[in-house]
């Protein structure tokens, strides 16, 4: 039977090819632009089925599909594969994909197999300013997600220049220092973002009438991590590994937090 | 009909011998012709570069011309010693064989090399102006060309630099991208650190700031690189603004050390910083690697990364054979399949010049 799930699945078997275009490349240490387009092509396809997922459950719910944890995890999983549609080419940066496929399949995977894709799980409030809140938040994770990416490039690529044992990925990864200024860009976009969110947050617990306070203090202690890395990184001048583990530590942490809070306290 | 070769390389023959055969790119187009007319060949293509000299040519029969081919190059050489131990030939098959080996680098002194594929280039264009190529040579050249450029991608034959200078490249990039920002300092003067500031220049590296003890030296490296000479007891001062510093001293002891270093790494904001020791005793205290922001390569860690590119490069030889013996086998079912017609061509056309040329032969 075909539902909108199944719109997710096909995804999944787009974003897994771009995985074994990349394993390929690996380990044929090919180089040029043709394997990097061929992902990209392949990554685009994975995208709109993503997409139109997102918009047949909409479309089901009549508000944005964040109703439970499991739209809420394909949502952020979407937001991560357009910050790197949106960043690949323009920044010409190779091989982002080959870090970004792994994570969005391992991410919806989670959520496709596990039984956490319940009917309004939460009670449906109609609120724009909910929606909307929920919504930049989620976008938010993605560019972290993306940060977490570009992290675990620049320090994948930094220990191959410090410990000078070049593989043949070395070859395709990007300079450090590009990777630290996106890096750096994507963590401001989603701290601001966050913000964003948080105070729409603000206004629709008035709306709503309660605060759940699991939510917020996880909210706070995300929105407190991120701040430090970019004060530290754009006024202290903090640089290159010191934020590429700060990035990935506070998005290991984002994302324990998020199934705690959800599932604890749904 | 045979296609063959008669030609020298770095392998077969010393620089002396190469250097009284090699023919001047001036004088190519009119050594061809003449080579035409002297050894009776239907086409000819002269290779001529400083590791090789080879004559490609097609002919009526391989044995008498490849023998004509010896005499021209000692005659318009002017040799008064044989230098035939020192040539090689292939016919047909091999010949074919051998020009693919050589455009895609596998038959040069640097393996894998690409400069070779244009010198090809440039020595079928001047054989094909001088009118000395026909059927069989052009095409022949021109499925060489796109065979090797298949070659080169399709395999890792070309990839990883092999020289100390274009590794020192390479990571630069890897640490800052476009090196256009980039200031390089070089510490003492010498050929090795004057080719790595040139080859991070060629790549468009920003400025050069050059020191020595002797200032003298500095100046004159300076005004060739065009950077600005700075006196040995100013480089510390100069250090904030520097990204990529080449050494070469022929100091006995480090003198850049961590307790210089520390320091100075506070003013930089933590910007990386890129040294290259090329020194031996090394210029730079090994520990100086370990400091954040700071990536170290001494002349051992560039010999051995381009050591392990060249030897990459020599586990791919097997992958591009076998796609030579795939486009060497489609040329060679193609002569076969027209052999005739060729032939047929060639045998009309020397009647009638024979007939209508300048010289006739007298009949019998």
């Amino acid at each position: 039977m075909i539902t909108d799930r199944t719109y997710l699945w096909l995804a999944q078997a787009f974003y897994a090819v771009s995985c074994l275009i990349t394993v390929r490349r690996l380990r044929t240490g090919q180089r040029g632009p043709g394997g990097q387009r061929l992902n990209y092509v392949v990554m685009t396809i994975g995208f709109v089925l993503h997409t139109t997922f997102l918009y047949l459950r909409g479309q089901h719910l009549g508000r944005c599909p964040l109703t439970n944890l499991f739209e809420t995890q394909a949502f952020a999983a979407w937001a991560a594969v357009l910050f790197f549609l949106l960043i690949g080419p323009s920044y010409r940066v190779s091989f982002l994909g080959a870090f970004t496929a792994p994570l969005v399949l391992v991410i919806c995977l989670a959520a496709l197999l596990s039984p956490i894709d319940v009917l309004h799980a939460q009670p449906i409030t109609r609120s724009a300013w909910v929606e909307f809140h929920a919504a930049i938040a989620i976008v938010a994770c993605g560019a972290f997600a993306l940060a977490f990416v570009t992290s675990a490039m620049y320090l994948v690529q930094e220990r191959q220049l410090k410990t000078r044992r070049l593989t043949s990925s070395f070859l395709l990864l990007p300079s450090i220092e590009q990777l630290d200024v996106i890096n750096f860009r994507l963590l401001i976009m989603g701290f601001g973002m966050l913000t964003v969110g948080m105070i729409g947050g603000m206004v629709s617990y008035r709306i709503v009438g309660h605060w759940p306070t699991p939510k917020i203090i996880w909210a706070a202690v995300v929105w407190l991590l991120y701040g430090t890395i970019v004060l530290a990184r754009g006024l202290w001048s903090v640089r290159g590994r010191k934020v590429a583990l700060m990035s990935m530590a506070s998005f290991a942490v984002m994302l324990v937090g998020f199934w705690g809070v959800n599932l604890l306290h749904p | 009909m045979n296609l063959f070769l008669v030609g020298l390389n770095h392998r077969s023959a010393p620089v002396e011998v190469r250097e009284r055969l090699a023919f001047a790119r001036s004088g190519l187009g009119e050594a061809t012709q003449l080579l035409l007319g002297a050894a009776s060949l239907h086409e000819a293509a002269i290779l001529s570069t400083c590791n090789r000299v080879e004559i490609y040519a097609l002919a009526g029969d391989a044995g008498d011309a490849a023998r004509a081919v010896r005499r021209f190059l000692h005659d318009h050489h002017k040799l008064s010693n044989s230098v035939d131990g020192y040539l090689y030939e292939h016919r047909d098959d091999g010949c074919i064989q051998h020009l693919l080996e050589v455009a895609c680098g596998l038959d040069s002194m640097v393996l894998g090399e690409t400069e070779i594929l244009g010198q090809v280039k440039d020595a079928y264009d001047i054989a094909h102006q001088a009118g000395a190529t026909g059927v069989v040579l052009n095409r022949l050249f021109q499925k060489v060309f796109s065979a090797a450029k298949h070659i080169r991608s399709a395999t890792a034959i070309t990839r990883g630099s092999t020289s100390v200078g274009a590794v020192a490249v390479d990571l630069a990039e890897k640490i800052f991208g476009k090196l256009g920002k980039c200031t390089v300092m070089v510490i003492g003067t010498g050929a090795m650190s004057e080719a790595t500031a040139r080859a991070l220049q060629s790549r468009g590296a920003g400025s050069i700031l050059v020191c020595s003890r002797s200032q003298e030296r500095a100046e004159a490296l300076a005004g060739q690189l065009q950077g600005r000479a700075i006196s040995y007891d100013q480089w510390p001062s100069e250090f904030p603004a520097v990204d990529i510093v080449i050494s070469s001293t022929a100091a006995p002891h480090p003198i850049v050390t961590t307790e210089k270093l520390v320091p100075l790494m506070k003013t930089r904001r933590q910007r990386p910083l890129f040294l290259i020791d090329i020194a031996v005793p090394r210029d730079v205290e090994r520990a100086c690697g370990e400091l954040e922001h700071v990536y170290l390569y001494d002349i051992d860690d560039l010999q051995e990364i381009a050591r392990a590119n060249r030897a990459a490069r020599e586990r791919e030889i097997t992958a591009c054979q076998a796609l030579i013996a795939q486009h060497r086998q489609r040329f060679v079912h193609w002569l076969e399949s027209n052999r005739d017609a060729i032939e047929e061509r060639y045998r009309r056309r020397v009647a009638s010049t024979a007939f209508t040329g300048p010289a006739p032969t007298p009949a019998a």
